[in-house]
C-alpha cells in the first residue's frame, strides 16, 4: 500500500542512535530497564494521509535490549501481518551484533510516537529500515566489545565478537554478552559504525525461519481476535449496507430479552478517515449470543445517496469515460504526429472490479475506556491512526490512548483503517465494559473497504518496424482520496504517475484522466493500483507484439531499448533482466514444444521500487484455464530472507490468481451482493500452481516484497491463455461469478 | 446435571446453549483460542476440529450435539507440538500469518487417520475447504505429503 509516493523520491536522512539505558521514559514506554538499551530512531517524514511528523529530539524507532542473563529483545515497532517483517528486520540487527539468534526474543512495540510512526504499508518497511537497523546493532557490539576490551585491559582492536561472546584474540578468554550488558551501557554510542561485508552476514541473505512459527502451528499465537482481559463483553455489529446511509429506527426490545445479552448500542458515523461508517451493535456474554441477538433486531436505514450504486452500471459508464477524450494529464513528444504516420494502429480497453481484502481474521478488537484510561489491543497497521481517531472521538491526548498492537491474521491493507477499533470504544464508552468487538465475514465483505474498480483505454501506434510509436492511456478510476476528500471524482495527476513513468518511457505519449466519483469506501488493497496498470501495460504490449508479429519478449526488450529518460536507465536494465530470467527459467524459448492446448505469457511490474516478472504457464481452451507453472523473477536489491521473500512471491501468485479469475465485489442497489466465501470465490489449494521463484542476486540496497509480485500475475496469465488458445482476456476477473 | 464434552482429553460441562457452536464455546467459554473464527459458515475451514478423529467444522457444530464426544484441537494433537504434521510445517515454514493454520492442520491430521498415503490430488480434495489468503498452499501440500513419510517411517 503506498501512502505517499513522493516519499520515495527524497533523500532518506540516516539514522540516529541513542543509549538509552539510562533514560527514565524507558519505563514509560513499557520497556524493563538493566542490561544494554540501544535505541534507533530512524527519520520517517510521512504518516497516514499525508500528515508529516515533526521528530522530537529522539524518538527510536527500535529498541535492542542485551538483558543482563544474556537475553535480547529487540522490538520493531513496525506491524505484523504475515509479510515477516519481524524476523527480516531483527534478524539483521541480530547479525551486526553478532548475536546467537536462538537468544533472540522479538517483541512488537505497543502504539507509541517514541518508535516514530509505525504505520506499516506501502512496502516501506525493508527499504526505510535495513541500514539504520543494522547501524544500531553494529553499535551495540562495538559497544560491548569495548566493555570487554577495558575489562581485559587490552585495546579494542584485539576483541572479537561472536556467537554472543566477545573473546580475547590474546588468549581467547571470553565474556558473554549478559556479563558485559551493563557494562557496555557506561560507553558512548559510536557514530556511524562500521557495517559487515556481505560475505560476512550470518542471518541477512539467509532462509530464516519466522521467528514465531512454533506457536502458530499449537495454536497459542495471539491475534488481535483472541485477546481476552477480565470482564471482557462480546459484541456483534451490523452496518447500513449502503455507504452514507443512516440509522432512521431500531426496534431493540427482542434482541435486549435474550438471556446473556446486556445492551444494543447505536453507533453513529464518526466523519473523520476511518471512522465508524455508522452501526447498531448488541452486547451479549459471548460471540455466539451476540450474533444470535444482532438478527432479532428490526432496522430500518435510510439508504442515502448510494443506495443507486450499480457496479455492472457503473463499470460500463467508466468504459464510456475512458473509450472518449477525457481531462489531460501529462504529454510528452508529439502523439498526433505518431498517430498520423502509424503503420498500424490498436486499441484495447481494460477493467477491473472492487476487490475485498477478505484476510483469514476478521476484523476485531478489545477495547476498555475508563474515565481516565483507554486501553486498545488489536491487529492493526496503523497504531497512530487509532490513537488519532479515538483522541478524537473520546477528546483525550492521542498519548493516553494505549494500543496493544497484537499479530495480525492477515490484513493486506484492511487493517491500516480501523473502523472497528473505533466502535469497540463507542460500545465500550457507552456501556463500561471492556468490549471485544468481532465483525462477522459478511460485515466486513459487505461494508469494508474495497480495492478500486477501474477502466482503461489505451490507444498504441506502431512505426514501420514494428515499435511503438504512440501511447495513449486513459484512465478511470475512484481513488483512494475519496475518503479523505469527498469532493474528489477522478484520480488526481499523482494517481496515474505510475502510468506517466512507466519505465517503457513512451517518447509520444498522453496520459488522460476519465471522471470516476466513489460510491463506496476505496482503501489500499495489497499492491494498490500496480493491479490495474501492471494488468493494461503488460497486457497491451502482449497485444502489440502479435500485432507486430513479433516475439512478446523480444517486443518488450525493443519498449525498454527505446526509453531515452536518463533517470529510467537503471529500471531498463534491472527489468530487462528478469524478463530475460523469466524466459529462461520457465522454458518460454522452447514453448513450440508445447503440448497443444498450453502456452506461456509474461508480464513484468515495478512497484513499491522492487521489480517482479513473471512466466506462468497454463493449459486453456479459452474458457477453461488450468494454471500449471508460475516462474517468477524478484530483483529486490539485497534480500533480507530468502524463504520470507519467496514465500511473499508465492503468496502474491494466489492472491494474483484470485483476482485474475475470480473474485469481484458486485454492488446492486447501493449494497454488496457478496456476503461469504462461497460467493467470493478466492482460490483454493486444488488450483494451485507450481511456482518456482527466483532471486536476482544483488548488492543494491534492499527494497519491499509484500506488494510487489501481485501485479504481475494477471496479465502474464491473460498472455499465456492468449498463447495457448488465442482468447484474449481483458476484464479482472476473466471468470466473475454470477451473485 | 450438565453433559460433559471431552476435549483435549479434558471433561467439561455443556453449560451453555445447545445450539451454541463448538468454535464459540471453545473459545468464549472456555478461552482456548487455538481453533480459529474465519466465516462462521463453514466455507473456510478455519475453526476445523476433531470430532473422535474426523475433521470437522466447529463454527456449525452445535456443542449439544456433541455431548460424550472426544474433541481435539490445535492445542491437544500432540503433548509437546511435535506431531509429524507441526514438525513438517516448522520444517517447510508454512506459516505465513499463521491464522489458518490450525485448521489446515487438524483437517491434514484427519486425513493421514484415513488415509495415511495421500496423492497430491487426495491431498488437494482433502484440503479443499481450508483458505489460506496469504497463499501458503504449495508449503501445505508439502508439508502434508513429508508427514505422511515420516508417519510411514515411524510405523514400518
Amino acid at each position: 500500500m503506498t501512502i505517499n509516493l513522493n516519499f520515495n523520491k527524497k533523500s532518506e536522512k540516516s539514522a540516529k542512535i541513542e543509549n538509552l539505558s539510562r533514560r527514565s521514559f524507558l519505563k514509560t514506554a513499557g520497556l524493563a530497564t538493566g542490561g544494554l538499551v540501544i535505541g534507533i530512531a530512524i527519520p520517517t517524514q510521512t504518516m497516514a494521509h499525508g500528515k508529516k511528523i515533526e521528530q522530537a529530539a529522539f524518538n527510536p524507532n527500535a529498541f535492542i535490549h542485551i538483558q543482563e542473563n544474556g537475553d535480547t529483545l529487540i522490538y520493531c515497532g513496525r506491524c505484523e501481518m504475515g509479510q515477516g517483517i519481524s524476523t527480516a528486520l531483527p534478524a539483521a540487527v541480530a547479525d551486526e551484533l553478532e548475536a546467537d539468534w536462538s537468544r533472540v526474543t522479538v517483541k512488537q512495540g505497543d502504539a507509541d510516537e517514541k518508535y516514530g510512526p509505525q504505520a506499516t504499508g506501502g512496502s516501506a518497511s525493508i527499504r526505510r529500515m535495513f541500514i539504520p537497523m543494522r547501524e544500531a546493532g553494529a553499535a551495540a557490539k562495538l559497544m560491548l566489545i569495548a566493555a570487554a576490551a577495558k575489562v581485559w585491559n587490552i585495546p579494542a582492536e584485539q576483541c572479537i565478537a561472536k556467537n554472543h561472546f566477545v573473546i580475547n584474540s590474546n588468549n581467547q578468554q571470553k565474556l558473554s554478552y549478559g556479563e558485559l550488558a551493563s557494562l557496555a551501557a557506561n560507553i558512548t554510542v559510536p557514530e556511524k559504525p562500521a557495517l559487515k561485508a556481505k560475505s560476512e552476514y550470518n542471518y541477512i541473505g539467509k532462509a530464516l525461519p519466522r521467528h514465531d512459527q512454533g506457536e502458530v502451528v499449537v495454536g497459542k499465537r495471539i491475534y488481535g481476535v483472541d485477546t481476552k482481559i477480565p470482564g471482557l463483553k462480546y459484541a456483534a455489529i451490523t452496518h447500513c449496507p449502503v455507504f452514507g446511509g443512516k440509522l432512521k429506527s431500531v426496534e431493540k426490545s427482542a434482541a435486549l430479552a435474550m438471556k446473556g445479552v446486556s445492551a444494543v448500542v447505536e453507533i453513529p458515523r464518526f466523519d473523520v478517515p476511518y471512522g465508524s461508517i455508522g452501526g447498531v451493535a448488541v452486547v451479549a456474554d459471548n460471540n455466539w449470543t451476540a450474533q444470535q441477538a444482532l438478527k432479532k433486531l428490526k432496522i430500518e436505514w435510510d439508504l442515502g445517496e448510494n443506495q443507486s450504486y450499480d457496479t455492472q452500471a457503473y463499470k460500463a459508464q467508466l468504459v464510456k469515460n475512458v473509450e472518449s477524450p477525457a481531462q489531460v494529464a501529462t504529454e510528452r513528444g508529439d502523439l498526433t504526429a505518431a498517430f498520423a504516420s502509424a503503420k498500424q494502429k490498436h486499441s484495447a480497453t481494460y477493467t477491473g472490479g472492487h476487490l475485498s481484502h477478505s484476510p483469514m481474521e476478521p476484523n476485531a478488537s478489545v477495547v476498555y475506556v475508563e474515565k481516565d484510561k483507554c486501553e486498545v489491543w488489536a491487529a492493526t497497521q496503523a497504531p497512530a491512526a487509532i490513537q488519532d481517531v479515538l483522541s478524537k472521538y473520546l477528546k483525550r491526548e492521542p498519548k493516553d490512548i494505549i494500543v496493544h498492537v497484537t499479530m495480525a491474521g492477515g490484513a493486506f491493507g484492511r487493517k491500516f483503517k480501523c473502523d472497528y477499533v473505533h466502535e469497540a470504544a463507542v460500545i465500550s464508552e457507552k456501556t463500561g465494559s471492556p468490549i471485544q468487538l468481532t465483525w462477522s465475514r459478511e460485515e466486513d465483505m459487505r461494508t469494508g473497504y474495497y480495492h478500486s474498480i477501474s477502466a482503461q483505454h489505451i490507444e498504441a501506434s506502431l512505426d514501420n518496424n514494428g515499435n511503438v510509436s504512440g501511447w495513449l492511456h486513459r484512465i478511470a478510476f475512484p481513488p483512494i482520496d475519496s475518503l479523505f476528500n469527498p469532493a474528489t471524482d477522478r484520480p488526481s495527476k499523482g494517481d496515474v504517475s505510475a502510468a506517466d513513468d512507466y519505465p517503457f518511457g513512451l517518447a509520444n505519449y498522453r496520459s488522460e484522466i476519465g471522471e470516476a466519483k466513489a460510491h463506496t469506501r476505496i482503501g489500499w488493497y495489497r499492491a494498490v493500483y500496480a493491479i490495474f496498470y501492471g494488468f493494461s501495460f503488460s497486457s497491451m504490449a502482449d497485444e502489440l507484439a502479435y500485432k507486430a508479429g513479433k516475439d512478446p519478449l523480444i517486443f518488450l526488450n525493443n519498449l525498454y531499448d527505446a526509453n531515452e529518460i536518463v533517470e529510467q536507465k537503471e529500471q531498463v536494465k534491472r527489468s530487462k533482466n528478469i524478463l530475460a530470467l523469466a524466459a529462461e527459467k520457465s522454458g518460454y524459448h522452447q514453448r513450440a514444444n508445447l503440448p497443444k492446448g498450453q502456452g506461456i505469457g509474461l508480464a513484468i511490474h515495478y512497484s513499491f521500487q522492487s521489480y517482479v516478472a513473471m512466466a506462468v504457464r497454463v493449459e486453456s481452451d479459452g474458457d477453461n484455464i488450468k494454471v500449471l507453472q508460475v516462474d517468477c523473477v524478484i530483483d529486490c536489491g539485497q534480500v533480507l530472507n530468502k524463504d520470507g521473500a519467496t514465500a511473499q512471491m508465492e503468496g502474491a501468485v494466489v492472491m494474483g490468481m484470485s483476482l485474475a479469475l475470480s473474485t469481484e465485489v458486485t454492488f446492486r442497489n447501493g449494497a454488496v451482493v457478496n456476503s461469504n466465501f462461497h460467493n467470493y470465490p478466492v482460490m483454493r489449494i486444488s488450483d494451485m500452481p507450481h511456482v518456482n521463484v527466483h532471486i536476482v542476486e544483488s548488492d543494491i540496497k534492499p527494497t519491499g516484497l509484500g506488494e510487489p509480485g501481485v501485479a504481475p500475475f494477471a496479465p502474464a496469465l491473460a498472455n499465456a491463455v492468449f498463447a495457448a488458445s488465442g482468447k484474449r482476456y481483458r476484464d479482472l476477473p476473466f471468470k466473475p461469478m454470477t451473485v | 446435571m450438565d453433559k460433559l464434552i471431552n476435549i483435549n482429553g479434558q471433561n467439561f460441562p455443556i453449560d451453555v446453549d445447545n445450539d451454541m457452536p463448538l468454535l464459540w464455546f471453545l473459545r468464549d467459554r472456555l478461552e482456548q483460542t487455538g481453533t480459529k473464527f474465519g466465516c462462521g459458515g463453514g466455507f473456510c475451514g478455519a475453526c476445523t476440529v476433531q470430532v473422535d478423529g474426523v475433521a470437522t467444522r466447529s463454527c456449525v457444530t452445535p456443542v449439544g450435539i456433541l455431548a460424550g464426544k472426544n474433541i481435539t484441537t490445535i492445542e491437544g494433537l500432540s503433548e509437546n507440538g511435535d506431531h509429524p504434521l507441526q514438525k513438517a510445517w516448522l520444517d517447510n515454514n508454512v506459516p505465513q500469518c499463521g491464522y489458518c493454520q490450525a485448521g489446515q492442520i487438524m483437517n491434514a491430521a484427519s486425513l493421514l487417520k484415513e488415509n495415511p498415503k495421500p496423492s497430491g490430488d487426495e491431498i488437494d480434495s482433502a484440503m479443499q475447504g481450508n483458505i489460506c489468503r496469504c497463499g501458503t498452499y504449495q508449503r501445505i501440500k508439502k508439508a502434508i505429503s513429508q508427514a505422511a513419510d515420516e508417519l510411514a517411517r515411524e510405523v514400518s
